[in-house]
């Protein structure tokens, strides 16, 4: 029988790594996915707690999160490529020149 | 229907008229004249016939207002005062159009000219039928925006430009003295209401105001260690707007140079309409002057000595439109002088000061246009270079005698034979004289009697040296078109006539003002409120009172053509920069020195402005630029945190997230 502390172990594991790769990773591409990674793991734990509670109201918002995601994914990615253009790579680190 | 329900027309036709000139009037003939001639046209018969209605029942006078915000309204007022105001405001405005068809026809600006002027009498007319004073304060600025504009239509020349400017900032003066009047009597009226206005009235209001002269009049404040009445504030802040606009001393220094612009907008703002509004603003709020027999004093003191002093400067000046300009200062002092006669004489005052206004405006505004014939046909203003125009110009040699003769007050006493000038100049003179009788206070009346004979000097002056004696200018003169000599010879009928058929019944219509469906006032009450009481009866004056002024221009006339006609003694001898009195004459008493070298620039710009300034660059500025240097050194040590490297924003998150849970622990823990 899986329980609710088995979703929330998973989310956590799934939050955690997204956590370590926005910390550690350069690469622009892979900060976003690190990022979808935390939400689609605060999803997770939205939809675990709604059926734990019988509420409809955690899936509804689960959708918009996802929509919300989709919505940050679709500009970060014109961003990222319209740098990409300019610069030939997407070291975020190097986009410093509006920096003191 | 009833012709009181079109008076909204009146100011509203020549308004549209602007509009229309403004923005048609270049594909119009002759720069789309004939619009505000029409509409001015249709003003004038509307007024007329408002007139005729008030004239045979001056009980029922038109009064409409409507709701405008909180406790303002928009109204209509049109009593005997309004009703021969509007009428004079659009005769002449009309007779003065037609005649600038011919006077501005080589201007290529005519669109603009007959726009302005349009929008002018538009907003003269609703000074006139205003019902409260603010809306009347705000046409009252809006004359005086249009008079910046006309004294500046030349605006290509210079000096156009500095008088448009002076004209402006010099009324102002006078203008901030009327709202601080209108703010201080709302706050009164308020304090007399406790606070709690019933609905439907309205405080500005003439009638209101009118009603609350009793509580005005017991509100009291300390001014220099006196104590003034609250009335006698406001009436003064009231009188010192009539002092801007209608150019009594000491602000009257605008109006010569405001001879910049064309003469006919000298002629209907300058002599017949705008400058006589102050006059009319007195008029119009005379019972809170009754009962302010302190405020009518300076009144009368500041109009007669406005009279004598504009009549010297009058005598030495050589530009023919300046002349006409002291003149009109002189002759609005005579209107304020009559105002001021109140204290003895009641209601009668604004009757002798009206009729002097309206025969003013006639003869005055005929001077200024035959003065504008003369300058359209030999193009100088010099009178030195003037001179035997006589036989080129005929009638306006003519109308302009007629206009003389009247400013000069020509007339036999005692009959009704008499230019019109005759008669309402020497009914205010004689008004002084029963002022003197009876309040011992000869002052006024002196005045009176001396300016009488130097405006006969001057005028003859005028006359015999533009229109006798050899021509000194090569210019070929020739008499104006009939459509500039129609108007003169209308306005030349009205200056030798209209006085003799008017006088009694004229004088008796204005005392009807105060006294009707809208406005019932206990005059002696009112007197009362100022600690004196009124003379109702003054018999016939003595027969040397009666022919005096006749006697004084009889001999201006008389010393004008020894001197400058018959040349007795050599003039040019006595006109010398030598003679100390007429260089203190021709500097103008030095009014410019004394206003723009020394009050101007020693007092407030170096005094005042210099110190301010330099208190504002050394310590304000200290003080602004010190927290701004603050500002900025602080953020050129904070910007360093934001290094532009992802990793340490993100640990920044995760830190603060770890540090807000703790926290959140501690408290419940300790809760």
């Amino acid at each position: 029988m899986i329980g609710l502390e088995h979703y929330l172990i998973l989310s956590a594991i799934i939050f955690s790594i997204g956590l370590y790769g926005l910390m550690t990773l350069n690469n622009g591409i892979r900060l976003m996915m690190c990022i979808e990674l935390m939400l689609n793991a605060a999803i997770i734990n939205l939809v675990a707690f709604s059926a734990y509670s019988h509420d409809i109201t955690g899936q509804v918002f689960a959708l918009f999160v996802i929509a919300l995601a989709a919505a940050e994914a679709a500009i970060g990615l014109a961003i990222m490529l319209a740098i990409y253009r300019i610069r030939d790579d997407i070291e975020l680190n190097e986009i410093n020149i509006l920096r003191w | 229907m009833n012709i009181g329900d079109f008076a909204f027309l009146i100011p509203l036709l020549p308004a549209l008229a602007f509009v229309i000139t403004l923005f048609f009037g270049k594909r119009l003939y002759s720069g789309g004249a004939l619009i505000p001639i029409g509409a001015i046209g249709a003003s004038f018969i509307i007024s007329l016939l408002i007139t005729i209605n008030i004239l045979q029942n001056p009980d029922q006078v038109i009064h409409q207002s409507v709701h405008w915000f909180a406790i303002f309204n928009l109204g209509i007022l049109i009593d005997p005062l309004a009703a021969v105001m509007l009428t004079m405001v659009s005769f002449v405005s009309l007779l003065i159009h037609i005649y600038a068809i011919g006077y501005m026809e080589h201007d290529p600006a005519k669109p603009r000219y007959f726009a302005e002027t349009s929008l002018f009498t538009a907003a003269m007319l609703g000074v006139v039928l205003s019902d409260n004073i603010l809306q009347m304060f705000i046409f009252w600025e809006l004359v005086g925006l249009c008079s910046y504009l006309l004294i500046g239509f030349w605006y290509q020349k210079p000096s156009a430009a500095a008088a448009a400017k002076k004209a402006f900032l010099t009324t102002r003066v006078g203008d901030v003295m009327f709202l601080a009047g209108i703010i201080i009597l709302f706050a009164s009226l308020f304090q007399a209401f406790h606070g709690e206005v019933p609905e439907g009235v309205y405080l500005l209001q003439f009638s209101e105001m009118f009603n609350h002269i009793d509580a005005l009049a017991a509100m009291n404040a300390t001014i220099l260690g006196m104590e003034v009445s609250h009335l006698t504030i406001i009436a003064l802040l009231f009188f010192g707007g009539a002092i801007g606009k209608s150019g009594q001393f000491p602000l009257h220094v605008w109006l010569p140079d405001a001879m910049e612009g064309p003469t006919t907008v000298s002629a209907l703002i300058h002599a017949a309409t705008m400058v006589t509004a102050g006059v009319y603003l007195v008029a119009r709020t005379f019972p809170m002057f009754l009962s302010a027999p302190d405020a009518l004093i300076i009144v009368a003191y500041l109009g007669g000595f406005t009279a004598l002093f504009a009549a010297t400067m009058g005598l030495v000046m050589n530009d023919i439109k300046r002349v006409l300009a002291y003149s009109t200062v002189s002759q609005l002092g005579y209107m304020v002088l009559g105002l001021g006669m109140g204290a003895v004489v009641g209601l009668e005052a604004i009757g002798v000061s009206m009729f002097h206004l309206i025969n003013h405006a006639f003869f005055k505004a005929l001077l200024f246009l035959c003065a504008g014939s003369v300058i359209h046909a030999i193009g100088t203003q010099d009178m030195r270079q003037m001179g035997g125009l006589l036989k080129a110009m005929p009638i306006t040699a003519g109308t302009m005698l007629v206009a003389s003769l009247a400013l000069a007050g020509f007339g036999i006493p005692g009959t009704s034979i008499g230019t019109s000038g005759f008669f309402s100049k020497d009914a205010i003179i004689e008004t002084a004289f029963v002022f003197g009788e009876y309040s011992h206070d000869w002052i006024p009346y002196i005045f009176a009697i001396l300016a009488a004979l130097l405006t006969s000097i001057y005028i003859f002056r005028l006359f015999f040296m533009t229109f006798t004696g050899k021509s000194r200018n090569n210019a070929k003169a020739h008499e104006a078109p009939s459509i500039m000599t129609v108007p003169l010879l209308i306005l030349a009928v009205f200056s030798l006539v209209f006085g003799a058929l008017t006088l009694k019944p004229f004088i008796a219509f204005m005392e009807r003002t105060f006294d009707n469906n809208v406005i019932s006032l206990n005059i002696e009450h009112l007197a009362t409120l100022g600690n004196y009481d009124l003379v109702l009866e003054h018999g016939p004056e003595p027969l040397f009172i009666l022919w005096l002024p006749v006697i004084v221009a009889v001999a201006g006339l008389l010393i004008s053509y020894l001197l400058y006609y018959k040349q007795v003694i050599d003039v040019s001898k006595v006109v010398s920069r030598e003679n100390p009195v007429y260089k203190l004459l021709y500097n103008r008493y030095y009014q410019h020195k004394i206003f723009t070298e020394l009050l101007a620039t020693r007092i407030v710009y170096e005094l005042i402005s210099l110190s301010a300034d330099y208190f504002d660059r050394k310590f304000i500025d200290t003080i602004v630029d010190g927290i701004g240097k603050i500002t900025m050194s602080a953020g050129n040590f904070m910007r360093k945190i934001q290094t532009g490297v992802v990793q340490n924003y993100v640990a920044a998150v995760v830190a603060g997230v770890g540090l807000l849970i703790i926290l959140f622990r501690l408290i419940v823990e300790v809760i």
